[in-house]
């Protein structure tokens, strides 16, 4: 039989113990993490005890005013409502906006110079690298002037209508034994993810661009640009660090390999469904 | 027992079935990023499949068995058909119907996320809504326990709580209490961001939302087998329980310290401060405390069986064990498998010794000698102990059970030491493969190697205990009734504390405030935490 009595009394002896005992390890610990092993840290304790506080519950610091972009990669948050496909209005629109691009981009967005081919590109990844280049944040004569007459919205429109068009390939990468290692396993000790696992094969991440097709020596250039550092809009260094140990003939190879799967443009349209993200 | 017999029957057959399919991709993934095949041909198919075997031991398996031997419990201790056999037989069907979704999503590629989410990834919403099912199921499990226990104090008014019983509800009160977290990441956060309701996700406070979980779920799988060391093991080596109120107190420190201890996770995550995360790491070591008393108890409560059976001085009690009995067998190498994973434990949640094994194959090392190893080889003793129970058979054959224990024990050291040895040499956890070729890696080929066999013999002895369970038939003559381990001294009194829960759950909620109160809201305010999400598999 157990002791009778209401369970929160403070006269039982097993609650009164037990709550001064947990109590007293609170305050303890809370004592020795909050005052006692910061007033031991010199960038603890620099501001007084208040600020040391406030770091040790983790109180967020400001490390730069919020206008202050330098360093700053990119200011483009990619969400997924960028991926969305554009109304037939938007797509008209970007079709005629589209006539200042034919020049470099080709008439149906496939390049027949070594700019890269736009035909069936993601919306988001157009999006992106144009507010990139209006901001400054990607680097190229010729596109800054460009990107910066258009507006937010002729920008979305552009998009739209290349996600519309066909893509310039023969086929989506899909997983294959015979694809080059660097594009199929990466280098896992160099830190080098496989391409396939951004850029479409096993999955086709927000903001990767496809790559089939694209013209080799456009792809050179960007990949040594990464690897040089001049290309620097890729948030969190993504594609710096994964080029900066790639050697000049891996490079080569990688641009090679997604350079030859060129197509018409016509094959593969809407086969991966126009690349929206919305279920 | 009285009407529960089929629905624990069918809590621990599903148990195991997926326990048996979840092993089998476990040691796929072991063979092939050993050196033994070569490199996957898709690394995708390696996380989807370590996110099927993830979610299946760490919510399906475990979650099962708990239900079922807490039903079992219910009729086996406090002597009385169980209340709510239809709503149990609901939540039975929520977790294998959560079970299937979540499954068939994973299979098509869609929630290669790992049994830990991981956002900003956001998997297709079907995964997180199985996930969802399985705990939805389970919470009515904690609320039949907790209102059979309340109409068998009504009718028994001032009897002391059976020892099983009591442990049974601690553990459901625990999981009620410790799956808020990662429910209201999932409800709050992950399945509106899944749905497309929201571009953006706070990782930062869902990941602390997770470790919520994430520790005292821990917990939660080891309340089974610790009610089996207190309730079962010395009245199945024939000793006596040396503390009936050693085994509450263990109890009711598991319920206090479980959950204020989870951001040792997250040592290496920026959003929280060095305050709370030392405070996290504190409270972590007074875990240890229940499971050192539980240890001596037990040991002690063996040396009672030992010197019973005519062991004579300061060792010679050990000699007189009872060692061709698997329940002895069992417990020793649960206790050894508990000491190896402890110590290790004890670097995983120092903050900074932590640093030198952080996100490593220690990790993975460390979690599968303490759960796999010495949790689920209990669940194996508490399947095999009430079986007979269940259906009518005769006990199961010492011979082939001590096989299979050999087997598991063998093989768990051969998988897991290796493990624990190219942690501290720095290998990586996660990877679908590694670079043997690279000379500092191939010194290291040969543990994945070793770890490959170790995880066939687990195969092998998982096989035999399904065989073991499968082929065993009624017999004409009815199984004993069933009992509990009885105390060497019956205790005279019990204090009230140790008979109710209200003072316990009242410090675990106490301490979940102080402890995570200020991280959550903090992190819940802040604008600038919010980053899109990454969703997976989606084209």
């Amino acid at each position: 039989m157990m002791r009778n009595g209401r369970l929160f009394s403070w006269s039982d002896s097993v609650v009164r113990g037990c709550t001064i005992a947990l109590a007293l390890l609170t305050v303890g610990c809370l004592l020795i993490g909050f005052v006692w092993l910061p007033s031991v840290h010199e960038d603890f304790t620099v501001d007084g005890l208040w600020a040391s506080l406030c770091r040790a519950a983790g109180v967020p610091a400001q490390w730069a005013s919020p206008s202050d972009d330098r360093g700053q990669s990119t200011s483009v948050i990619l969400t997924r409502s960028m991926a969305d496909p554009g109304t037939q209005a938007a797509v008209g629109r970007g079709a005629t906006l589209a006539l200042n691009c034919t020049m470099c981009h080709g008439a149906k967005g496939i390049s027949a110079s070594d700019a890269p081919n736009l035909a069936g590109q993601y919306s988001e990844v157009i999006i992106k690298q144009m507010q990139d280049f209006r901001q400054g944040h990607r680097v190229n004569p010729v596109m800054q002037a460009i990107a910066g007459s258009l507006s937010a919205t002729d920008v979305r429109d552009l998009a739209a209508y290349y996600a519309y068009l066909p893509k310039a390939r023969v086929a989506p990468t899909t997983y294959d034994e015979a694809l080059p290692s660097l594009v199929r396993v990466g280098d896992p000790l160099r830190n080098i993810a496989p391409c396939i696992s951004c850029h479409g094969g096993v999955d086709q991440k927000l903001g990767a661009p496809w790559l089939e097709g694209m013209p080799k020596r456009y792809l050179v250039t960007q990949l040594n640009a990464f690897i040089g550092g001049t290309r620097h809009n890729d948030a969190g260094a993504q594609m710096r660090n994964m080029v900066r140990w790639m050697t000049e003939k891996e490079v080569e190879e990688v641009a090679e390999f997604y350079a030859r799967k060129a197509g018409t443009g016509e094959v593969a349209q809407r086969v991966d469904g126009g690349g929206s993200l919305s279920r | 027992m009285f009407v529960a017999k089929r629905l624990v029957f069918w809590h621990f057959w599903v148990a195991f079935a997926a326990f048996f399919g979840a092993i089998l991709l476990g040691e796929w993934q072991m063979f092939v990023r050993s050196p033994l095949s070569a490199w996957i041909n898709n690394p995708e198919h390696y996380y989807r499949s370590v996110t099927a075997h993830g979610t299946v031991m760490a919510y399906v398996l475990p979650t099962l068995v708990a239900m079922g031997f807490g039903y079992a419990i219910t009729e086996l201790a406090l002597k009385r058909p169980l209340i709510g056999l239809r709503w149990a037989w609901a939540g039975f069907w929520l977790v294998i119907a959560g079970t299937a979704v979540a499954a068939i999503t994973v299979a098509l590629g869609k929630a290669s996320v790992l049994y830990t989410f991981y956002p900003p990834m956001i998997a297709s919403s079907f995964y997180y809504i199985g996930v969802v099912l399985v705990v939805v199921g389970s919470w009515i499990w904690v609320a039949l326990m907790s209102i059979n226990l309340r109409a068998w104090r009504k009718v028994n008014p001032g009897a002391t709580v059976p020892l099983a019983m009591y442990g049974n509800v601690a553990g459901a009160y625990l999981w009620a209490w410790t799956s808020v977290g990662a429910a209201v990441e999932i409800l709050v956060l992950i399945l509106p961001a899944s749905l497309g309701l929201t571009d953006t996700i706070n990782a930062g406070l869902a990941r602390v939302l997770f470790s919520w979980t994430l520790h005292a779920i821990v917990y939660f799988w080891l309340m089974p087998a610790y009610i089996a060391f207190y309730t079962i093991v010395p009245r199945a080596i024939g000793g006596r329980l040396y503390s009936d109120t050693m085994g509450r107190v263990a109890f009711a420190l598991f319920l206090v310290f479980s959950m204020p201890i989870g951001i040792h996770h997250l040592f290496a995550d920026p959003q929280v401060g060095a305050g709370f995360k030392f405070v996290h790491a504190a409270m972590t070591a007074m875990v240890t405390v229940p499971t050192l008393l539980t240890v001596f108890t037990i040991v002690a409560s063996v040396e009672i069986a030992g010197r019973l059976r005519g062991g004579k001085g300061l060792f010679g009690w050990i000699r007189a064990l009872p060692w061709e009995n698997p329940m002895m067998l069992a417990v020793t190498f649960a206790f050894i498998m508990l000491g190896l994973g402890g110590a290790g434990g004890i670097i995983n949640m120092s903050y900074q010794l932590n640093e030198t094994i952080h996100n490593t194959q220690w990790v993975t090392g460390h979690f599968h000698l303490i759960f796999a190893g010495a949790i689920v080889i209990m669940y194996f003793m508490v399947a095999y102990d009430i079986w007979p129970q269940l259906t009518g058979c005769a006990p199961l054959p010492a011979r082939v059970l001590r096989t299979q224990l050999w087997l598991w024990f063998i093989g768990m050291l051969i998988l897991t030491l290796p493990w624990h040895w190219v942690g501290i040499l720095g290998m990586p956890r996660r990877m679908a493969y590694y670079d043997y070729s690279h000379p500092a890696l191939q010194p290291q080929a040969w543990t994945v190697i070793a770890s490959t066999f170790g995880g066939l013999l687990l195969v092998i002895s998982a096989a035999l205990f399904i065989y073991v369970l499968a082929v065993s038939r009624k017999t004409d003559s009815a199984p004993a009734p069933y009992t509990f381990s009885e105390t060497v001294h019956a205790p005279a009194s019990t204090p009230l504390a140790l008979n109710t829960f209200g003072l316990w759950v009242a410090m675990m909620i106490a301490l979940t405030v102080i402890n995570y109160g200020y991280p959550i809201v903090q992190l819940a305010m802040l604008e600038d935490a919010r980053v899109p999400v990454i969703p997976l598999g989606v084209r």
